[in-house]
């Protein structure tokens, strides 16, 4: 039975299906009951490995395997060490041999190998990096908030363009309401007669339609992407390589038949052949025969190496 | 397609005279391999002879294709013409003091079933030895199985063999719709079909093109009625401009026509004369070439004495 469960108290997904289960940094798993009931004061061991643990450092699990949940707990915490990036390095190459190394550490912890020298290595590499980790960290902080102050300026703008719009349709309905009232109170007190009013109102009416209309067509279009970026502007990457091959040119294929040329499979009707030959019965027809087909073929045998050939 | 296939590449010779010399390089070959085999001292009058050689091969042909018309569900014409290609083809490089005819022929007949797609089972096809019982029957399947792989791999893997009859049709078929000076002509396909069954049991096979033969058939069918096809080839194949390939391919008819003509079964004196040296040759030989095929099988349960015995009770005259 590979359903998931509590290992202490051995509830199943199957049997309570509001079953929470939980994780801690030694990858796990415990029921949320369990871990009420074991770490009321804080702290505590693991079940399974024994190793001393914190309540509020349980997670929801994600991931049906538990060991994944504690991979992504390490890598998470292991990056805000490991925070160089690509400039930081001379060559690509170096780059690259970091990244791995990060990989390597990250497994390592993940499956508690070579668990003491992993964690010195850590520790070296935090002491020998000690200004570049705290410069990157500031950098990324800065970055994080440029990126949420773009994020809060596109919210105004779209705030700000919700309400233009609002305004303008309240604006258009007074006017409409407006013109009405208008037409009322002409209706009313005028002498000229009622169908020459109406047609007036009419004609007002339609031209405040087509200003409306007119209107909503000069809608503001968005020139920025919410990165910052313009829009239509190309992003510099890097530029294609350009392969210069000679194109491929196609040559019809020549066979030599040694012998007079065979109409083609489709003129053979119109040349008359398909007189001569048995006609196809329509339960031949369903596997794609055609009478032109053997007629075809037995030409071609026919003619093929005809002419003799020279040795 | 014949212009691209193997037939045309690897087995079309330029003369007959090319046949020969292969042929009697074969025969050369044999007796130096038993001669040289050194268990014996025996007269050089005891092996064949090139010209005894083609007398037997012409009979034990005949038999082939006898065997093959007698054949039930009723063969294919392809599947014959296949199959007597197989035998020429075989032993245009063997002797028939190496090979006994006699099994090469029905594994050529066999193996040509399976090539043309004519779907016979084994015992269906050794069925066709009716004089046989059927213990003997399953003992000549046997060996045909055992021969079957060297009759592939002598004749070198190539397999298709493409036969004048469906050349044949195509030109029947292209008489009638671009030549319409002929009134019928249905009426050559008797005369037209009698020469390529003769022309099978010639060397025709192996000079000329089986479209060459369909049409030399043809045309010579026609002439035999009196019809004159000449502008035929010159109008409707495009030979008008071309006097050099038209007289090559007359050239060719011509040859074909004399080689079919020549052929003349042979004097039962004769055959069974060579037959008996034949015969003689071959159970002075057949330990060792036995030896040699059946290699696999002596080192389990088959003896070698069984084995020669089986040879022996098995002759011609079962046959058919």
């Amino acid at each position: 039975m590979d359903d998931q469960g509590c290992p202490r108290c051995k509830t199943t997904k199957y049997r309570n299906p509001s079953l929470k289960l939980m994780v801690n940094v030694c990858g796990h798993t415990l029921c949320e009951n369990c871990v009420d009931m074991l770490f009321v004061r804080g702290s505590g061991n693991c079940v399974q490995c024994d190793t001393p643990l914190r309540k509020s450092n349980f997670r929801v699990q994600l991931f049906e395997d538990p060991a994944v949940d504690k991979e992504v707990e390490i890598r998470k915490k292991l990056l805000k060490t490991f925070n160089k990036r690509d400039f930081d390095f001379p060559s690509l190459r170096a780059y690259n041999d970091y990244l791995e190394k990060i990989e390597e550490i990250v497994y390592n912890q993940t499956n508690n190998v070579d668990v003491e020298s992993t964690k010195q290595m850590i520790e070296q590499y935090q002491r020998e990096n000690r200004d570049v980790i705290q410069r990157n960290k500031v950098k990324l902080t800065r970055e994080q908030e440029e990126l949420e102050e773009l994020l809060l300026l596109e919210q105004q703008g779209n705030d700000q363009r919700r309400l233009d719009t609002l305004q303008e349709e309240q604006r258009q309905l007074q006017a409409k309401r407006k013109n009405k009232q208008a037409l009322l109170d002409e209706l009313e007190r005028s002498r000229v007669p009622a169908t020459i009013l109406l047609a007036q109102h009419k004609d007002r009416v339609a031209q405040l339609e087509t200003r409306i209309e007119k209107q909503k067509q000069v809608v503001k279009t968005t020139t920025v992407f919410s990165t910052g970026i313009l829009m239509g502007q190309t992003v510099s990457l890097q530029p294609m390589a350009k392969i210069e091959e000679v194109l491929y040119r196609y040559q019809p294929l020549y066979i030599e038949t040694y012998g007079p040329p065979v109409p083609e499979l489709d003129h053979l009707g119109r040349l008359g052949y398909l007189k001569h030959v048995r006609a196809a019965l329509p339960q031949d027809t369903a596997g794609g025969y055609s009478s032109g087909l053997a007629c075809h073929r037995a030409l071609q045998d026919a003619f093929s190496g005809l002419f003799p050939v020279p040795f | 397609m014949y212009h691209n296939s193997s037939h045309r590449r690897f087995w079309i010779f330029d003369n007959e005279d090319a046949l020969e010399i292969l042929r009697c390089q074969a025969n050369l070959k044999c007796r130096n391999k038993m001669s040289t085999s050194g268990k014996v001292s025996r007269a050089e009058s005891m092996f064949l002879e090139r010209h005894e050689e083609q007398v037997l091969f012409r009979y034990y042909e005949k038999r082939l294709l006898d065997f093959c018309n007698a054949f039930k569900p009723a063969m294919p014409k392809s599947v014959v013409g296949t199959a007597i290609m197989f035998f020429r083809r075989f032993y245009l490089n063997n002797s028939l003091m190496e090979y006994h005819p006699r099994i090469i022929m029905l594994t050529c007949a066999y193996l040509s079933c399976k090539v043309d797609e004519f779907n016979v089972s084994s015992t269906q096809f050794v069925g066709n030895l009716v004089q046989e019982t059927p213990a003997g029957q399953e003992r000549v399947l046997e060996q045909i199985l055992e021969f079957e792989l060297l009759l592939i791999q002598q004749l070198n893997f190539h397999l298709v063999v493409h036969t004048p009859y469906r050349p044949m049709e195509g030109l029947l078929i292209d008489i009638k719709t671009r030549y319409p000076l002929l009134e019928n002509p249905e009426s050559l396909r008797k005369s037209a079909d009698d020469f390529l069954t003769r022309a099978t049991t010639t060397d025709a096979g192996l000079l000329f093109s089986p479209s060459q033969i369909a049409l030399t058939a043809i045309l010579n069918s026609a002439s035999r009625a009196g019809l004159n096809m000449e502008s035929y080839l010159t109008e409707c194949m495009g030979m008008k401009d071309n006097k050099e390939t038209l007289l090559k391919l007359s050239d060719s008819m011509r040859r074909m026509k004399k080689l079919i003509k020549e052929y003349e079964l042979p004097k039962p004196e004769d055959v069974s004369a060579y037959k008996e040296k034949l015969e003689r040759v071959h159970s002075e030989f057949n330990t060792t070439t036995n030896k040699r095929k059946r290699g696999y099988e002596e080192d389990g349960h088959v003896s070698k004495l069984p084995c020669l015995a089986e040879e022996e009770e098995w002759t011609d005259e079962d046959l058919l």
